[in-house]
């Protein structure tokens, strides 16, 4: 059995690796979603591109901050950014604003610290400003302007504490004014009128906030006059202020008291006028209030406030006298129960509420109560509670409207619901995940367990059972029947084949259909459904947090013979679920039980066991039953690794440090790499071309520490033996930008890793400066047939290497190359395939250009010739002459045409067919695939023409019974008849 | 209508009308099987032939005769090893030929070796041929040797380490750390 394996592998690692998607196998074996993140309630709105064009765009900027645009009729995106990236994902991204430029295909977004316009179409880029600070508020400032001229823009910075107000002009981004607010002072919000700009900012008194609000001068940013609104007492936070009036006719500063009892208002611009309003009192508690009023200049000054209670919901409309300022209600909207949202939306003067609650949609006028238009909801699927919507409103005839909304459910689903009815919906939650593992689908009851069953009773009750067992398969008869015709059909004519059970979830005979389990920083749960596409299966959120905060999740590990995974999270909680269903088996909420760092599976006398590593690298005390096997390395506090090692005493397993490395000093470990837990090798050494053989070092307790020195700017790379702590190998690259991604692999007998250096300044004889991508290998001695220090030991330990005592750690004899590439390479991830004879394939994370590269291993193969040209029998062995420029074919990029955006890991997993790997990207985007690094051998493409083969066949069976009875009788007449 | 009887075919006719005889001096040999009664006479000039020769007992001449055969694999061998030597070591038809052949006849060879010295075998030569014997045995293993030189050539015989590489197994570590980061 071991001799066919190790031909293959022989025969594969000649055979040229696969250097192309197929292009009838893009768009098919692969699938994305496109997503963007949770879109925010300030920052989406319905814009139109084209002037002349009726048609709207749905433009949003998430949590993720991610730009993007939507076409509103199919649900598809039209363009997308990155505006805020950040490769590691723990930093809170700021907040993030977008305005639409009303006339104009444009859109605002300010992030950051930078101001950026865009081409509301296209998505390309106009202008991009980069300013110190960070942005607060941004504004379109309304002025009449010539000739269709980009109007200017207002931009409130927070730099230092202290708010500064800078105008930029709209064509190019330069500043036309700054203004410096009082120091110390909170800038909240800015508001435009026609002809003033007022800044509104949050002065310290007490424990609470005074609302200061100056007027500035638009064309110079002068200040004409300031006042302070006595708030204090109800705002605490700048959350507090409910709201800052935009470009409305009369812009309005809104906040409530604490028992939110009544809401107080200022017209801006009317010193000393608080007026206070009665807030309509719910069933429950009110929880939250919310302002909605229309941004355009040209619409009525009128607004909507929205009150919520835990079970229901109210809304009041109030009107404001423009020249008086006076604040006086209109009508309301009936309370009603459930969740619901409002959104405004604003056509010229007429302003539209659109009310959304769970069984309908309403839409009103804010000039009187009546009802304009009133739509059952239907949706395809329950999504959960209404979070938020915006909505457009289009007046169809007089009396005749159509509306359609935008809804953020609690399902963390973006839905458009069209008059009531269901159009699409976008699974936004599945976006920010944060964590992946992929699970077997759990096999039924099968076969084989049934007749080792059968094979252990006693012949007659087998027999029994057997003939039992087959009468009740024949129920299943006429089904297989009826379907026979289809299936055959369906594998002889080109195309895809339908999977047979959509829905159900079944193993297939190559092993492609698997789950996927991924966990969002925003706490929810997905199963991915690689077999369908990478459809949602189900999804949960097992914990509440609030919006904002993080869930980080610290390992997942699925168990595949009980069908379950468990997800443990930071703050000790942990959830374990059901893979195909969903159900929660076991849950623990967090701060029950201590932090954690990491979850490991051991092995311990009670089982299998997911134990999580505490602080420190801590794992505490264990029972004795549920001492681990193995001994473990850890992350200590001080940036330093720690090899555990477990003893009895009394009836507990005592964790006992055996060794600590610490890296040198001034540098701190940015990251460690050890081999993937399923990493099977096929064959233990290389043949070389004459027919010698190189050992490959295949210590499976290796781990590659990253450290990096900022003073110094160099990277260093250890190699460290796990069980003894030994230093196996290390290495220092200077002049290396550690700003710049550096990731590392390591894996079989080899690593890698990529960072950016610049060697010109530091010696200029062996000189390079970019990207490099440097790759090793381990062997068990220089010498071809020797098996190293160690010799021919089956058995191996790390502690006690040989006889002799106190003898040295066998080293490993290490080749590298180091190429230069092209991008800065932010992750990197390598092919697992079920027994290891495939060639593993380098999957390397590209962010700049939003694509994952799959890097044959024939590239980055560390014994190619320098400098000359290999001899024929480096030839046989696969080897070419080195080039110092690795360039990215760009069919080598598993991701072809698609823009798979903000990966931050790429899992993979094996198929039951050994040439085939699944792959899993996720980040910010999901994209999976199937890779085959050394073609698929083991199966038949889609450009198999099994039509033709069958026709073929038939057409020589044809042939074969019309010839013969006259091959017959000529046969006979030859003989008979004399010519 | 009523015809005449057919004539006999031709063939019929010459078989029935023999052709007139040629002279005896003719040096043309006659067709295998032409007539039965010159067979007897053809044995008899056979004979004569054999007769020719001096002594078809002697002792000296037997083992001369012996030992021709026995080199003769050894006349072969230059030949083959040029033909080996000229089809290469990839595999393919003609070389999987050569090879088969040149195990094929040392190997046929070396089964006959008592049967190949059989005719030569007397009271007096028996002690001669055991000599003969062992020098036709070691021709056909020369043979064989470049039968198994060719495989070697080809790289099918398991000689190098690479070879036995599938039997040799990795070590087991005796202990076992596992990453938890």
């Amino acid at each position: 059995m071991r001799l066919p394996t190790n031909l293959l592998c022989l025969a594969l690692s000649i055979l040229p690796g696969t250097l192309a998607v197929y292009a009838d196998d893009a768009y098919h074996i692969d699938y994305h979603h496109q997503l963007l993140g949770i879109p925010q309630p300030h920052t989406t709105f319905f814009h139109r591109p084209r002037q002349h064009d009726k048609a709207t765009l749905l433009y949003t900027l998430s949590d993720l901050s991610v730009l993007g645009a939507i076409n509103p009729g199919t649900g598809e995106v039209v363009w997308r950014h990155v505006l805020a990236g950040d490769s590691d994902g723990n930093a809170s991204i700021p907040p993030g604003f977008l305005r639409p430029v009303e006339g104009q295909s444009c859109v605002i977004s300010a992030i950051g610290n930078r101001v950026d316009t865009w081409d509301a179409m296209s998505g390309r880029a106009n202008w991009g400003s980069v300013f110190e600070g960070s942005v607060r508020d941004l504004e379109v400032l309304d002025m009449p302007t010539v000739d269709d001229q980009m109007p200017d823009v207002l931009a409130l910075f927070e730099d230092n504490h202290k708010g500064i107000m800078r105008k930029l002009w709209g064509f190019n981004g330069g500043v036309a004014w700054e203004y410096h607010a009082e120091s110390h002072d909170i800038p909240l919000q800015v508001s435009t009128v026609a002809g003033s700009v007022f800044l509104v900012t949050l002065h310290t008194s007490g424990a609470g906030y005074d609302i200061r609000v100056t007027t500035l001068d638009p064309i110079n940013g002068k200040k004409r006059n300031e006042y302070k609104l006595s708030s204090h007492l109800d705002v605490s936070h700048p959350k507090d202020v409910l709201f800052v009036g935009a470009n409305s006719a009369a812009p309005i500063v809104a906040w409530t008291d604490q028992a939110k009892k009544s809401l107080k208002i200022n017209v801006l611009g009317k010193p000393k006028d608080i007026q206070t309003l009665a807030l309509k009192q719910l069933d429950g508690d009110v929880l939250r209030v919310t302002l909605h009023a229309p941004h355009l200049a040209q619409s009525l000054p009128h607004f909507l406030v929205y009150t919520e209670s835990a079970g229901s919901n109210a809304a009041e409309v109030y009107h404001i006298d423009p020249k008086s300022g006076s604040i006086k209600k209109a009508y309301e909207l009936p309370e009603v129960s459930g969740s619901g949202t409002v959104s405004t939306s604003s056509q010229n003067a007429n302003v539209y509420f659109t009310r959304q609650t769970e069984d309908e949609v309403i839409l009103v006028s804010s000039v009187s109560h009546g009802i304009l238009g009133r739509w059952p909801v239907k949706t395809e699927k329950p999504h959960g509670a209404l979070i938020h919507s915006v909505a457009e409103v289009v007046k169809r005839t007089e009396d005749t409207y159509a509306v359609r909304s935008a809804v953020i459910t609690s399902e963390e689903d973006w839905v458009l619901i069209r008059n009531g009815v269901e159009a699409w919906s976008r699974p936004e939650g599945l976006s920010g995940a944060a964590a992946g593992q992929w699970a077997e689908i759990p096999e039924e009851e099968t076969l084989a367990k049934v007749l080792e069953a059968e094979a252990h009773s006693n012949p007659v009750s087998a027999y029994i059972h057997r003939v039992k067992r087959h009468i009740n398969d024949l129920q299943y008869l006429p089904a297989y029947l009826q379907q026979l015709p289809l299936r055959i059909l369906s594998s002889i004519l080109p195309g895809e084949a339908k999977s047979q059970s959509l829905g159900a979830l079944l193993r297939d005979n190559f092993g492609f259909n698997k789950l996927a389990i991924v966990a969002t920083q925003r706490g929810r749960v997905y199963a991915l459904d690689a077999g369908n596409r990478g459809g949602i299966v189900w999804s949960l959120k097992p914990f509440d947090t609030l919006p904002g905060e993080q869930w980080f999740v610290r390992g997942i590990a699925v168990d595949n013979s009980n069908g379950v995974a468990t997800i443990i999270g930071s703050e000790g909680e942990f959830v374990t679920i059901q893979i195909t269903t969903g159900e929660i088996v076991e849950i623990s909420a967090p701060g029950k039980l201590p932090p954690v760092t990491a979850g490991v599976v051991v092995d311990s006398p009670s089982g299998r066991l997911f134990l999580p590593i505490g602080l420190d690298g801590n794992t505490g005390k264990l029972p004795a039953a549920k001492l681990p096997k193995d001994n473990l390395v850890v992350l200590g506090a001080n940036g330093e690794v720690r090899g555990l090692r477990y003893e009895i005493k009394g009836d507990d397993a005592v964790p006992v440090i055996s060794w600590t490395f610490k890296p040198a000093l001034g540098q701190r470990i940015l990251n460690i790499a050890s081999r993937p837990a399923h990493d099977p090798v096929a064959s233990i050494g290389k043949v070389l071309g004459d027919r010698t053989v190189l050992y490959k070092y295949l210590n499976p307790n290796v781990v590659l520490v990253t450290a990096v020195a900022e003073a110094a700017s160099t990277a260093s790379f250890y190699l460290l033996d796990t069980v003894s702590g030994d230093i196996l190998y290390s290495i220092t690259h200077e002049g290396v930008d550690i700003d710049q991604p550096i990731s590392s692999l390591l894996t079989e007998n080899w690593f890698v890793y990529s960072l950016w250096s610049d060697t010109i300044a530091m010696s200029p004889i062996q000189s390079s400066k970019g990207y490099q991508i440097i790759v090793s290998e381990m062997f068990e001695s220089e010498i071809p047939n020797d098996r190293g220090p160690l010799g021919p030991a089956v058995n191996a330990s790390s502690l006690d290497p040989s006889e002799i005592p106190n003898a040295e750690p066998a080293i490993p004899f290490i080749v590298t190359q180091s190429f230069i590439i092209p991008e800065a390479i932010s992750h990197m991830s390598v092919t697992e395939t079920r027994q290891g004879i495939t060639t593993r394939e380098l999957l390397c994370t590209l962010a700049s250009s939003n694509s994952i590269i799959g890097i044959p291993r024939a590239i980055l193969d560390p014994r190619r010739p320098v400098g000359r040209d290999p001899t024929p029998k480096e030839q046989e062995e696969g080897l070419f002459r080195y080039q110092p420029f690795l360039d990215f074919d760009p069919k080598l990029i598993i991701t072809h045409n698609r823009e798979v955006i903000g990966v931050k890991n790429v899992i993979t997993s094996p198929a039951l067919l050994e040439s085939t790997s699944l792959v899993l990207a996720y980040g910010i985007d999901i994209f999976g695939t199937r890779v085959t690094p050394s073609a698929a051998f083991d199966i038949l493409g889609k450009a198999f023409n099994k039509l033709s083969l069958v026709a073929t066949v038939a057409a020589l069976a044809v042939g074969v019974f019309v010839l013969a009875p006259m091959v017959r009788r000529k046969q006979i007449n030859g003989r008979w008849i004399v010519a | 209508m009523a015809a005449l009887p057919p004539l006999p075919p031709s063939w019929a006719l010459d078989l029935s009308t023999q052709p007139p005889r040629p002279a005896k001096s003719s040096s043309i040999p006659d067709p295998p099987g032409f007539s039965a009664a010159s067979s007897s006479k053809s044995k008899s000039t056979q004979s004569s032939t054999t007769s020719a020769k001096p002594n078809p007992r002697d002792p000296q001449m037997l083992v001369k005769k012996a030992y021709e055969v026995a080199l003769a694999p050894a006349k072969q061998l230059p030949m083959t090893f040029i033909m080996m030597y000229m089809s290469g070591s990839t595999l393919q038809i003609f070389t999987i030929m050569t090879v088969f052949m040149a195990f094929k006849n040392p190997l046929v060879g070396l089964l006959s070796t008592f049967s190949a010295f059989e005719r030569f075998e007397t009271e007096e030569t028996r002690g001669k041929l055991v000599l003969v014997r062992a020098l036709y045995v070691l021709m056909q293993l020369v043979g064989l040797g470049l039968g198994v030189w060719k495989v070697n050539q080809m790289g099918l015989l398991p000689t190098t380490r690479s070879d036995w590489l599938a039997w040799e197994t990795a070590r087991t570590p005796l202990e076992r750390a596992i990453p938890a980061f």
